[in-house]
């Protein structure tokens, strides 16, 4: 549903909308009752255009596991995308870049969102 | 013209306003239920497409392992509908004895099954594709039971049935959701939010010189512990054997430990992961008082027993985690929870024992991608 449906519908909620005013301005005719559920039924169909495709919330994709791999010895920290046979306390076989230490797998993660400002209560 | 006038409109009208009136107080409900329907129908159609995923990505995953993608179909289907009959409880004594031998018996089977089924893999892998069958089959599960009572409610016109389901499906769906969003994490052998006791329990060895030699595997079923002398106490650090997918059976592992160490016991701390209620923060650390362990009840019973038989004080340090985060890969916040958990047991250690005593610290949970 693009743009010129929603048009559509706001302006057929806004006819619907003139005829039930125009029908509850008149309580003598005998034709209010009916101007009155038909501009009610005209504003239905336009609120219905308005509203009608709009966009489920995607699902957005897992955020990615990632590898956090720790030096043994400095305080030097990798983190890379997870790789498969990965597990948390695994030696690995590359050596720390910064002291030639041995290095450890000390997380597989991954970092999900907060929860939204509402729910904080 | 008002409701109630005698014109041939306002007849027209009043009988319109009255047949409406009639119409829903007799078929409201109806109408209701129909809805209900829809929705369980919209609800079904997902749990369908969840269990033929999970089915599929089960298949992708046991036939890297030897066998052709037909034949594992074939077996994982005649699979999908095993079951475990619960033991009577008319009489009760010795249930639990009960129980626990027929969830070993039922642990057999699965190990002969994905043995048979992937014949080439290894034992850390056999771990992590019983996990996988056993998330796909919770889901076939779950899909299952809500297609007989939607059915059932359908073909009987139960209200009360339908609206049963109706209104436990928000919360069936999320499960499910959280047990599918972690097939991929069993599949590749990812840690899991349930494993933050295990890596507790790890790391704390580590810090007093523990390794994975020192590991003795085996206490009990696929559950071993590290010795570790720790501010002058002996310390028993207590896991599942990972890193392949187990919780092993802690309970009976400290029952043993309890025995063959006898009164240097003096407390039994068990570390594990928690259901936070909402609104809680992820991986806020809470402790109390007894044996912090989700099982069906064969293993707490042997902890508290053992704790209660020797006067043994037994405390809980958990890890607050959702449905989602405990069997999904684990969270950021969740692994960052573990410098406040070993500084809350070191407090525990020095607070409530004395030098020379001995504690057992159980750390219980699923050790899918944690190392020893």
């Amino acid at each position: 549903m693009g743009i010129a449906s929603r048009i559509f519908g706001l302006a057929l909620a806004a006819g619907g909308f003139f005829i039930l005013w125009f029908g509850m301005g008149s309580p003598a005719d005998p034709l209010s009752y009916i101007y009155s559920f038909l501009g009610m039924i005209v504003m239905a169909m336009g609120f219905a255009f308005l509203t009608a495709g709009s966009k489920k919330d995607e699902k957005k994709p897992p955020p990615p596991t990632v590898t956090e791999i720790r030096c043994n010895s400095c305080d030097f920290k990798e983190i890379r995308d997870f790789q498969k046979g990965d597990y948390v306390l695994k030696p690995v076989e590359t050596t720390c870049p910064k002291c030639q230490s041995t290095m450890t797998i000390e997380g597989v993660y991954m970092v999900r969102e907060e929860p939204d400002e509402k729910d904080r209560i | 013209m008002q409701l109630g006038e005698t014109s041939e409109l306002g007849v027209l009208i009043n009988i319109g306003f009255f047949a409406f009136i009639i119409l829903f107080s007799l078929y409201g409900a109806k109408f209701q239920i129909w809805q209900y329907l829809k929705q369980i129908e919209a609800g079904l159609h997902e749990f369908k497409k969840m269990f033929i995923e999970s089915r599929q990505i089960a298949i992708d995953t046991f036939k890297e392992f030897g066998r052709s993608e037909e034949e594992v179909a074939k077996d994982l289907d005649r699979w999908m509908d095993y079951f475990t009959i619960m033991p009577v409880d008319l009489d009760p004594a010795g249930i639990l004895k009960r129980l626990d031998h027929l969830l070993d018996e039922r642990r057999d089977r699965f190990q002969e099954f994905v043995a048979e089924v992937a014949p080439e893999s290894n034992q850390g892998m056999n771990q992590n594709l019983e996990n996988t069958l056993e998330v796909t089959q919770v889901l076939g599960l779950i899909y299952r039971v809500v297609r007989h009572f939607y059915l059932l409610g359908k073909k009987t016109g139960s209200q009360i049935m339908i609206m049963q389901v109706h209104m436990q499906l928000p919360d069936l769906l999320r499960l499910a959701k959280a047990y599918f969003d972690a097939l991929g994490a069993f599949a590749d052998g990812k840690p899991i939010g349930d494993g933050i006791g295990p890596l507790v329990v790890t790391k704390f060895a580590r810090e007093y010189g523990a390794t994975p030699e020192s590991y003795n595997h085996e206490i009990s079923r696929e559950v071993g512990y590290y010795k570790v002398e720790a501010e002058g106490r002996t310390v028993y650090a207590m896991r599942a054997t990972g890193p392949g997918g187990t919780v092993g059976k802690p309970g009976m592992a400290v029952k043993k430990l309890v025995d063959k160490y006898g009164d240097k016991v003096t407390r039994i701390i068990t570390i594990d992961a928690a259901l936070k209620l909402e609104g809680e923060e992820l991986g806020r650390v809470s402790e109390g008082t007894g044996a912090a362990i989700g099982d069906l009840g064969p293993e707490k019973h042997a902890m508290e027993q053992s704790a209660t038989e020797r006067g043994i004080g037994i405390e809980a340090i958990v890890i607050k985690e959702d449905e989602a985060a405990a069997v999904g890969v684990m969270d950021k916040r969740i692994l960052d929870s573990v410098p406040e958990v070993i500084e809350r047991i070191k407090a525990s250690i020095l607070k409530r024992t004395k030098p020379g005593d001995s504690v057992i610290l159980a750390g219980i949970g699923n050790t899918i991608g944690i190392g020893l």
